[in-house]
């Protein structure tokens, strides 16, 4: 896969550093980054970071310092379906404890793995802010939540049937 | 019923559509502030007793005089959407369902504050919602209410989203400014504040969803009436995420006049527990505000109804109180385990330290570490000992309020739930099937008689 970006992401890439002050397109990082994981596999590696340090005039450094910071930028590879699973204290008291739990028996992985197809992959994360609907996971841009094990199996059909 | 100012209108269908939302009213607010001076807006929320609706409570309108306003630098309104506090959903809730009244309050709020442009900082998981915000602020250029010379008052004004990345310290005002900066977000040390010195250098103020949505009924119906809305320093409506063993947990609107025990179990509101349990304890604000048990919830130490509002949660200090921090409110039953709670909160803490300060980098690791051990029937008692040391070390020595935010909740279990611990680390194998369960926690609480 060639690191670079299409045509028309590089024109929306620099439409958003329009949106800070001039001289200072650093500012663009998070959402190009983003930008880069959701085009370059799921994940940022080394020479995607190198790349968008290289879009933005900035350092490599400036880069991986910031990609290493934040819990939603992946740092190696993951599965084509991300199940984020909230564990924190609200989502603990309504169960997400048995839901972690079904996944795993279910996919056959731990937290942090993948399945051997590429699949899915298991997370477990930090309050997502969906509280009252809870046990909940993200998966892709959006919240499944109220999840039970029932839940569960259907959205793992769902991604299975995607992905065909 | 209270008065409900924001959500009023939230379950209108298609609400979310510039027309609809303008044909309720919307952009009234707008249309009235470019009548008036900026400082006269300022002043309207100044006597409206508007706190910030973050967790800190700070008055909105002192927030807002402190901007700096230096000959040719331009400043900026930058919109707290980090929303990451365990317990706190409303501001997902309100830019989900009702995105016009966030940019209406944010264009009224540039215009007071002379931001040309005001950013919104959302959390990187609310991504769906960018999209909402996106194009809420596209019909709004499209209808003339941003853009340039906005209704020929000479005021230009143009809206960005800014998507965070996974990061609950960007929701303290200086780590946010970093990571809009496209940094780590490390707090920094004030002074200088970001009313002086913010976002590239330049003044700023950092509001929370909620303080900028309020700006919409203060400047439509006056300061004044607004702040006849709730009780003493708690005026206006409060958003509240009610969340945990409740029969309907969900985003509620109060106009923290109401108590406590109505909030929990009548039918307008959360509608008490389920399945026939009983209340043990509550975190009324947030996980970062102290636990309290369901005795000291209900009633003040001086045996006072204790109500949904800044001064009465807050009523007793850390000794007996709590806050009302973000409005976070999470209940838990008699057959919760606060040693567990807590154990899963003093997880996401050390999750989320940003690593600046050693205190709360070692500290939050070290307290989750010794939960752990006591959860799982491994600890001593001297373990208790040692989190109350850990945590009294971490609060007041660090750069933001993280490190307090870590150490508050610990302190709040071992202050109120000790003998839950102790019964942990005596009963090692019983702690692992089964919980302290309700104990004495509801009991009434004894008040001293004054002689």
């Amino acid at each position: 896969m060639s690191v670079e970006f299409s045509k028309e992401k590089l024109a929306e890439v620099a439409e958003i550093v329009k949106r800070y002050p001039e001289g200072r397109h650093k500012s663009a990082l998070l959402p190009v980054l983003h930008m880069a994981q959701q085009e370059f596999g799921g994940w940022l590696d080394v020479p995607v970071m190198d790349y968008v340090a290289s879009v933005l005039k900035i350092e490599p450094i400036e880069v991986y310092e910031v990609a290493s910071f934040y819990s939603m930028f992946n740092l190696s590879p993951v599965g084509k379906y991300m199940f984020e699973v909230c564990q924190t204290g609200p989502c603990m008291i309504n169960g997400s404890d048995n839901i972690i739990a079904y996944i795993k028996e279910k996919l056959n992985i731990g937290v942090g793995e993948t399945t051997a197809d590429g699949m899915f992959t298991l997370k477990t994360v930090e309050c997502l802010g969906a509280c009252g609907y809870a046990p909940m996971m993200q998966l892709g841009k959006h919240y499944r939540e109220h999840l039970t094990k029932e839940k569960v199996d259907a959205i793992i059909e769902e991604c299975r049937a995607k992905a065909n | 019923m209270s008065r409900k100012l924001l959500l009023e209108k939230a379950h209108v269908e298609n609400i979310r559509l510039y027309d609809v939302y303008r044909r309720e009213g919307g952009y009234r607010s707008v249309e009235k502030a470019f009548k008036m001076a900026p400082a006269d807006i300022v002043e309207e929320v100044k006597k409206s007793g508007l706190r910030g609706r973050g967790g800190a409570g700070f008055p909105t309108g002192l927030k807002w005089s402190f901007i700096a306003k230096p000959e040719g630098v331009p400043r900026h309104l930058v919109v707290n959407a980090d929303e990451s506090e365990p317990g706190t959903f409303k501001d997902r809730y309100l830019m989900e369902f009702i995105p016009h009244i966030l940019i209406e309050g944010m264009i009224v709020s540039s215009f007071a504050l002379g931001s040309n442009v005001s950013y919104i900082y959302i959390r990187g998981e609310y991504h769906w919602i960018v999209d909402i915000l996106e194009q809420a602020i596209a019909e709004a250029k499209h209808h003339g209410f941003l853009g340039k010379n906005i209704l020929g008052s000479g005021f230009d004004c143009e809206i960005y989203v800014h998507r965070g990345a996974g990061a609950y310290i960007c929701g303290e005002e200086t780590a946010l400014i970093e990571s809009l900066e496209g940094k780590r977000g490390n707090p920094r040390i004030k002074p200088p504040f970001p009313a002086v010195k913010g976002a590239w250098e330049r003044p700023t103020v950092v509001n929370n969803v909620e303080t900028i949505a309020a700006v919409v009924p203060i400047i439509n119906d006056g300061g004044e009436e607004y702040a006849k809305i709730g009780v003493g320093k708690s005026t206006g409506t409060k958003l509240m995420s009610a969340c945990g063993n409740l029969n309907k947990p969900g985003v509620y609107e109060i106009d923290m006049t109401i108590s406590v025990e109505e909030f929990i179990f009548s039918d307008e509101y959360c509608g008490g527990i389920p399945n026939g349990r009983k209340l043990k304890a509550c975190i009324p604000g947030g996980s970062s505000v102290p636990i309290l048990p369901a005795n000291l919830l209900l009633t003040t130490a001086k045996g006072e109804k204790r109500l949904m509002n800044y001064e009465s949660l807050s009523d007793g200090g850390f000794a007996t109180g709590s806050m009302m921090g973000s409005g976070g409110f999470i209940v838990l039953d008699d057959n919760q385990c606060v040693v567990k709670h807590t154990y899963t909160l003093a997880r996401f803490y050390r999750h989320e330290s940003c690593g600046q300060c050693s205190p709360c980098r070692e500290g939050t690791g070290w307290m989750e570490k010794i939960l752990l051990n006591i959860e799982n029937g491994k600890g001593k008692l001297s373990d208790i000992d040692l989190l109350w040391d850990i945590q009294r070390k971490i609060e007041g020595n660090t750069i933001c309020p993280l490190g307090d935010a870590a150490a508050w909740p610990v302190a709040a279990a071992i202050r109120h739930f000790r003998d839950e611990f102790e019964w942990h680390v005596k009963n090692p194998v019983e702690c692992l099937t089964s919980n302290y369960g309700l104990a004495h926690y509801a009991d009434p609480i004894h008040i001293p008689v004054v002689a």
